[in-house]
């Protein structure tokens, strides 16, 4: 029992990542961003590709494990920042309404997809095994180590970005064109590089996380499409709150653990599909979010 | 010859699921990821009366619709209110319940193996007679009082609710007919491949029909038509492997949003050809 | 009208709404009488369009009521307002770009055409009359503010002034008891303001309706209104003729403290 509320914490700590890196771009732009998937399977790939063309042969283990998320983390910062130059910068001139923004960011990421499917020729590739003890014991029960790792990792990356947000002037200025683009702009803030920076910051997330998700399930193209993960808890916390991304993550981490256990991996999908429906007709503003009012 | 024929034929039946979403993101302006999962209800509930019961193919074809168009009331009864973003993962999630349903019903819908064995009911003519039949439906839809409400609500939901028009009974209303259309075409795939497997509906064939939506030009029918034409029949003709045509297909939105951001078509409407010439008699079709 | 001139015709009540802390409409009240023209001034930001909003079902209140005809419509969604008989226009005008102009003017009868699903798909008779005389009717509205001749042309592609007209021909489409405009001749040009002083004027004698209008040209509110309401930070601060109201001193400072 207690196992499984743990392997399903740190399978929402993943998910958190995913949520939160897609909620960032959501406070800036208020949109939902596809692309993000894109980012995480292109990482995934990046932190791979970086194994066995670099690292391979001259570090190991925990050592490994770093320099591979490292990596990962700042492919991701630059995929995210290269998509936001060629898919949304233009929008923003045009002031496109968020439709574009939304299709544009749905190509893109299905775009990555397929350029890993053509060159990876969609085989399954797989991360070495970072930790060489499987299981630790703590009170008489096994805990894996990579669960163990994957909840710190994200804790730590978390706070990170909590720190950036609310301890650093580029963290105001977010806040900031969070609150309104035009505002910011018309105060002095320069709102393109703000932009980047957030879309830099979603997308080291998304680099962590398409690490921690190439180790749980090996890398394949597809692997980005896990953002629905991301979505589905941000949608329960409340779209574009970050506390919310997290809460409804680790929540759906749990529930996804439960639901194996109960009715098994094929029904989960379809069991998680009615739970969010009911809670959107609850409460569709998520657990932390506010209504967006459209201005009359 | 026989490949062209079938090239023909899968176009057709992809026209006819692309004027599903055309209704669903052209007019009311929402995004369906699960589109291609009333294509699924369609194909597997009228495949399986006919395996089950040897029920005729146009009672099954009928069923199958309505089917599809149940279904499409229960996704659409509670999201019609949200905000749009919900509606697209809802109805991404949707996708996924179906396509994990399909997988895990074996002894009834022949599981991940895929069920065999439909009778061959759909051939070339009946195709086109459908895509003819229902891009006149679409197009007198659109040309309706039902059209105009979606697209102003499409544009502003609230100066449409200022207008006295009831948005969310405007989207639901067309979100069923949508699945309906949709559901038709998955009937129209089961009985002409003869067989379904789940994985053909994931989420990548409801983006690709909104792919081919927005190339076309969201405010044009007729420009989703011939961009579906274009979009599907091309890439077979040139034997282009299908990541690479996604690619593609990936590429020319990427250009269009950037540089024209309202498609190739724009508003352009074929009836307007005709429109021109007679002096303008109640803006009907 | 038969209406009894005493009774309003449209009355809101105690309106009180607060966006999270801050208290954009308190306890503000007005009448409009059956025929009656009604300003509505204020400094920027004094809650006025926020009324509108109230009235028209955009916001619920928080407290008070709206009432119309007799009829008490707090609470009711914005698209049963509108049908029951309250038109309005937006102050940054709002068409509906997807639909050329005629099909703007439309939409108001669409939410009554007499004709169902299957009539629409297959574009039966009955959907070909309904839609002829509504197009009819629609251009009807257009020649009387001007519009004649442009049904074909996109919204967005009408001057500024154009637009204006066309957002109003589209709510007078909808038959309303009372129309609600929201300042009307913002960005007119002065020949165009006078312009559009003739034909509200011209449209009142015709249909008789109640105007209830925001705006902030003197020229406007002094020509037009028979009675005037001026709201600061959210409260009713003075009402009544709009001479009287002109030359009260807590208008006058109203309006000088925020140095227009």
């Amino acid at each position: 029992m207690l196992q499984n509320i743990f392997f399903g914490l740190s399978l929402g700590a993943v998910y958190s990542l995913v949520a939160v890196g897609f909620a960032l771009v959501f406070n800036i732009l208020k949109f939902s961003n596809f692309s993000h998937g894109g980012v995480m399977s292109f990482t995934a790939y990046a932190g791979y590709l970086a194994y066995i063309w670099i690292f391979d042969g001259r570090i190991s283990g925990s050592v490994m494990f770093l320099a591979v998320v490292l990596t990962a983390a700042v492919a991701g910062a630059i995929t995210a920042v290269g998509i936001e130059r060629v898919g949304f910068r233009r929008l923003r001139r045009n002031q496109a309404p968020v439709i574009y923004y939304f299709i544009s960011s749905i190509t893109l990421g299905i775009l990555l997809e397929n350029i890993i499917t053509i060159f990876a020729s969609s085989n399954f590739y797989s991360y070495p095994v970072f930790f060489s003890s499987k299981n630790i014991e703590i009170l008489g029960m096994s805990f894996s180590v990579a669960d163990f790792v994957t909840l710190l990792f994200s804790a730590a990356a978390l706070a990170i970005l909590l720190f950036v947000l609310y301890r650093t002037k580029l963290g105001l200025a977010v806040r900031t064109v969070s609150f309104d683009v035009n505002t910011a702009s018309l105060m002095g803030i320069d709102a393109d590089r703000v932009v980047m920076a957030t879309f830099a910051m979603s997308g080291a997330l998304g680099g962590i996380s398409g690490v921690f998700l190439g180790m749980n399930y090996s890398l394949y193209p597809q692997l980005g499409q896990l953002v629905v993960k991301g979505f589905i808890a941000s949608v329960i916390g409340g779209l574009g709150n970050i506390t919310g991304a997290v809460i409804g993550a680790l929540l759906l981490g749990i529930v996804e653990v439960a639901l194996i256990g109960m009715v098994g991996s094929g029904w989960m999908p379809a069991c998680v599909f009615v739970i969010m429906l009911v809670f959107l007709l609850v409460r569709p503003r998520g657990i932390a979010g506010v209504i967006v009012q459209e201005k009359a | 010859m026989d490949y062209i024929y079938s090239i023909l034929t899968l176009t057709g039946i992809t026209m006819i699921g692309v004027m599903g979403t055309y209704m669903v993101t052209g007019l009311t302006g929402q995004f369906s990821f699960g589109q291609a999962a009333f294509m699924a209800v369609g194909g597997y509930v009228s495949a399986m009366l006919t395996l089950k019961f040897g029920l005729p193919f146009p009672l099954v074809a009928l069923v199958g619709s309505a089917a599809a168009m149940l279904t499409g009331l229960l996704v659409g009864m509670p999201t019609v209110r949200l905000r749009r973003d919900y509606i697209s993962l809802v109805t991404f999630g949707f996708g996924e319940a179906i396509i994990s349903v399909l997988n895990n019903s074996a002894q009834l819908t022949g599981g991940a193996e895929g069920l065999v064995g439909i009778p061959k009911r759909v051939d070339l003519p009946l195709v086109i007679v459908s895509v003819v039949c229902c891009l006149f439906l679409v197009a007198c839809y659109k040309n309706s009082k039902y059209g105009r409400q979606c697209l102003a609500l499409r544009t502003d939901e609230l100066a449409a609710r200022s207008m006295g028009i009831d948005v969310n009974r405007m989207k639901l209303v067309t979100f069923l007919f949508a699945s309906a259309i949709t559901g038709y075409a998955g009937v129209l795939y089961a009985f002409y491949s003869q067989y379904l497997e789940p994985g053909y509906y994931n989420w990548t064939v409801s983006a690709e029909w909104l792919i081919i939506v927005f190339v076309g030009g969201i405010n044009s029918l007729t420009g989703a038509m011939v961009s579906a034409v274009i979009l599907t029949s091309l890439p077979e003709l040139l034997r282009f492997a299908s990541a690479w045509r996604i690619l593609i297909y990936c590429i020319i939105v990427l250009l269009i949003i950037n540089f024209r951001p309202n498609g190739i078509f724009g508003d352009w409407e074929i009836s307007r050809l005709w429109k021109k010439r007679k002096p303008v008699q109640g803006g009907l079709p | 009208m038969t209406t009894s001139s005493t009774r309003g015709l449209l009355q809101a009540t105690g309106l009180c709404l607060a966006f999270g802390g801050v208290k954009a409409v308190e306890d503000f009240s007005f009448d409009a009488k059956p025929g009656e023209i009604v300003g509505i001034i204020g400094p920027n930001g004094a809650g006025k369009t926020t009324v509108f909003n109230l009235i028209t079902g955009v916001y619920a209140p928080d407290k008070g009521s709206v009432v119309l005809d007799g009829i008490e419509l707090t609470g009711w969604r914005q698209d049963a307002i509108a049908r029951q008989g309250i038109g309005r226009t937006f102050q940054n005008i709002r068409l509906f770009k997807g639909l050329n102009v005629l099909e703007n003017v439309m939409t108001a009868s669409d939410p009554y055409a007499p004709y169902n699903f299957f009539s629409a798909i297959l574009a039966l008779p009955a959907k070909r009359a309904a839609d002829r005389q509504a197009a009819q009717k629609a251009r009807e509205y257009l020649d009387l503010v001007g519009l004649a001749g442009m049904e074909d042309a996109r919204p967005e592609s009408l001057p500024y002034g154009l637009q204006r007209k066309l957002e109003l021909a589209r709510a007078l489409a909808i038959q309303p008891k009372v129309i609600l405009l929201d300042e009307p001749a913002a960005g007119l040009n002065p020949s165009e303001v006078r312009e559009f002083i003739d034909l509200v004027r011209r449209l009142h004698e015709r249909f008789n309706f109640t105007i209830v209008f925001i705006e902030h040209r003197m020229e406007v509110v002094m020509n037009l209104s028979h009675k005037l309401f001026v709201l600061s930070f959210g409260k009713l601060l003075a009402s009544g003729e709009p001479e009287a109201v002109r030359r009260n001193p807590e208008v006058i400072e109203a309006y000088i403290g925020e140095e227009e």
